[in-house]
């Protein structure tokens, strides 16, 4: 079929996404790992796995099976493969996140747990990278153009990942030690700048300029952005990999790529501003308005990086730079964009069959936006009061935040859930005759 | 060696003017085996279906400046099945469309509401015609369930899709 028909397993992966996210929360809340424990101790490894792959990559999966396809107007390579893709990546994230615990002696000691986790994880992310990049391959072009780097370096840092959990378990020989020693700065780039940010950025400019009536960014304009941001993450990985080949140090080519990722980020920003500036439609939906406090974030990292190595104190600070990443930029990007993308796919799901032929509700007559923005704004000043926390060194005030934060996403969920059932759309106009109430954790189309 | 018949669609799509009927008519001059050379400012994807009910395999080649050749094979195993005429077959030149809509500035996604809705009003085989500011992605498999045909491409400026719709007969 031409077009942008809904992908099937979309509201599954954000089912399983958000749980994954409401675990990490309850980690956070209970005090396991940073800041209660080290930045590298096992207890941080799970929460960091936790939330980067169970709720980051898993959502972001999710969202560019639904939108590679409509990014470039063709259908999907294989619809087939979404599920079972879920399954391995559900399945190897439990092994490695064991595989951790029984690192940190909270489980018997099984070192095959990790590589079967990373094994698992590889086949799982491969089904992903394959299906999507077949799919974006076949018309490259601007936003999903962003979206193959993404899937490079999600490649990279799967790889990465891979040496680190047969090395972990001792099968990985000398080569493999050398680089668990070096290498992680190289993995956790990789995932969260080339492949979490980067497709974000390009997912993004389609979803910004299509929901504000706005031009899209010219093609030179984002090329030189992405040029830019893919120029970042190919510096540190192949200049890390080389620094850790001739024992380098690794601080000239971080150097290097944090200076290319600061100009991402700012043309990046004037991308935004010129899609803000053009835009037709000038009432901000929330989901918009919400974007804007993830775009202050990122800036916010931004300017915390640039303060924390000209203070010296990055190497103390560096979580507290990662959390407001992770969750003022992407978890909110990413939340933002859920509360929209449930809504008009439920809306399209419902009563695309029978538009025109009945009456029917609006997309926004599905949510509840005075109800949604308490619930976001509780989010957003509760993951910047963690950052403070973090940086002020206040394990107990991080956690209050944690669970302001869990208050937050739980208040977010709630109102998703009450979309995706149409809860909050007149009786009258609900279910029109011929159209199908949806399933809340799949499409039945 | 198949022989082609060549169609410039670029010269009338540049004009703002609608290239289909040029195309269904240079189909019916073909002889048969004959295949047909389309050249389009745009990758003609709707007409692939469209040519592949008659018979006709297709392979495109991406030209310079966005521009495509499109060359339309004859299957020789389907043309010989007979023609499968009749009042929809996409040979007969399309009518003028009986509705012309504005929906370059209508917030997504009002547009497909008021296409669907327009198009439900249609008689047999009348079409619609309507500018968007996107190619209208969702648009296409609800057309496809209710049996339309759709024509659509971007206008040489890139910033305005025109889109016709055909009710089935």
């Amino acid at each position: 079929m031409i077009g942008g028909s809904i992908s099937r397993w979309t509201m599954t992966y954000f089912a399983a996404a958000v749980t994954w996210l409401l675990a990490a929360l309850a980690l956070m809340v209970v005090g396991i790992g940073h800041p209660a424990a080290d930045l590298a101790a096992p207890d941080t490894l799970v929460l960091v796995h936790v939330v980067c792959i169970g709720w980051l990559s898993i959502a972001m999966c999710g969202a560019l099976f639904q939108f590679v396809p409509v990014l470039i107007a063709r259908p999907l390579f294989s619809e087939r493969w979404a599920l079972p893709a879920l399954a391995l990546l559900t399945a190897g994230l439990i092994s490695l996140l064991a595989g951790f615990m029984a690192l940190g002696g909270r489980l018997p000691s099984a070192p095959w747990l990790l590589p079967l986790g990373a094994v698992l994880l590889v086949t799982g992310f491969g089904l992903v990278v394959v299906d999507l990049g077949l799919t974006a391959w076949q018309r490259p072009t601007g936003p999903a153009r962003f979206v193959l780097v993404g899937l490079a370096s999600l490649c990279t840092t799967v790889a990465f990942g891979t040496v680190f959990a047969f090395a972990l378990a001792g099968w990985a020989g000398r080569i493999g030690e050398v680089v668990l020693a070096r290498g992680i700065p190289l993995h956790a780039i990789a995932g969260l700048g080339g492949w979490l940010t980067l497709t974000a950025m390009g997912v993004s400019y389609r979803l910004l300029s299509m929901f504000m009536l706005a031009p899209d960014v010219d093609d030179r304009q984002s090329r030189l952005t992405l040029a830019v941001g893919a120029l970042a993450i190919a510096a540190t990985v192949a200049g890390g990999a080389a620094a850790i080949g001739f024992q380098a140090g690794l601080n000239t080519v971080l150097a290097i790529a944090a200076l290319l990722g600061l100009v991402c980020a700012i043309l990046y920003g004037r991308d935004l501003a010129g899609i803000f500036r053009t835009r037709k439609r000038r009432h901000l939906e929330l989901n918009m308005r919400m974007a804007l406090l993830s775009f202050a974030s990122l800036a916010g990292t931004g300017l915390l990086g640039i303060a924390l190595v000209s203070t010296r104190t990055l190497p103390t600070h560096v979580g507290a730079l990662a959390f407001l990443a992770v969750f003022g930029w992407l978890s909110g990007l990413v939340l933002a964009k859920l509360y929209k993308i449930v809504a008009f796919l439920t809306w399209l799901e419902t009563y695309g069959p029978v538009m025109g032929r009945a009456p029917t509700p609006r997309v926004q007559d599905l949510v509840a936006e005075r109800r949604a923005t308490k619930w976001f704004s509780i989010y957003y000043a509760s993951v910047w009061m963690g950052t403070f926390a973090l940086l002020a060194g206040e394990p107990n005030v991080f956690r209050m935040a944690a669970a302001a934060m869990a208050v937050g996403v739980v208040g977010i969920v709630h109102e998703i859930i009450r979309i995706r059932r149409l809860e909050d759309v007149t009786s009258s106009l609900r279910l029109p005759a011929g159209a199908v109430a949806p399933h809340l954790l799949f499409a039945k189309t | 060696m198949t022989a082609y018949l060549d169609v410039d669609a670029r010269p009338i799509l540049r004009s703002g003017g609608e290239p289909f009927s040029v195309i269904m008519a240079a189909l019916e001059r073909l002889e048969k085996g004959q295949g047909l050379r389309l050249y389009a400012p745009f990758k003609p994807v709707p007409l692939f279906a469209v040519m592949a009910d008659r018979g006709f395999a297709h392979s495109e080649r991406a030209l310079d400046g966005g521009e495509w050749e499109v060359l339309f094979t004859p299957v020789e195993a389907k043309a010989e099945t007979g023609s499968p005429s009749g009042e929809n077959a996409p040979f007969a030149p399309w009518p003028q469309p009986i509705m012309e809509l504005d929906n370059r500035d209508l917030d997504p996604p009002e547009p497909m509401v008021r296409i669907l809705a327009a198009a439900e009003k249609l008689g047999p085989g009348e079409t619609l015609s309507s500018l968007l500011s996107r190619e209208p992605v969702f648009l296409f498999p609800q057309l496809e369930r209710r049996g339309f045909r759709w024509l659509g491409g971007f206008r040489p400026d890139g910033a305005t899709y025109e889109l016709t719709v055909r009710a089935p007969s």
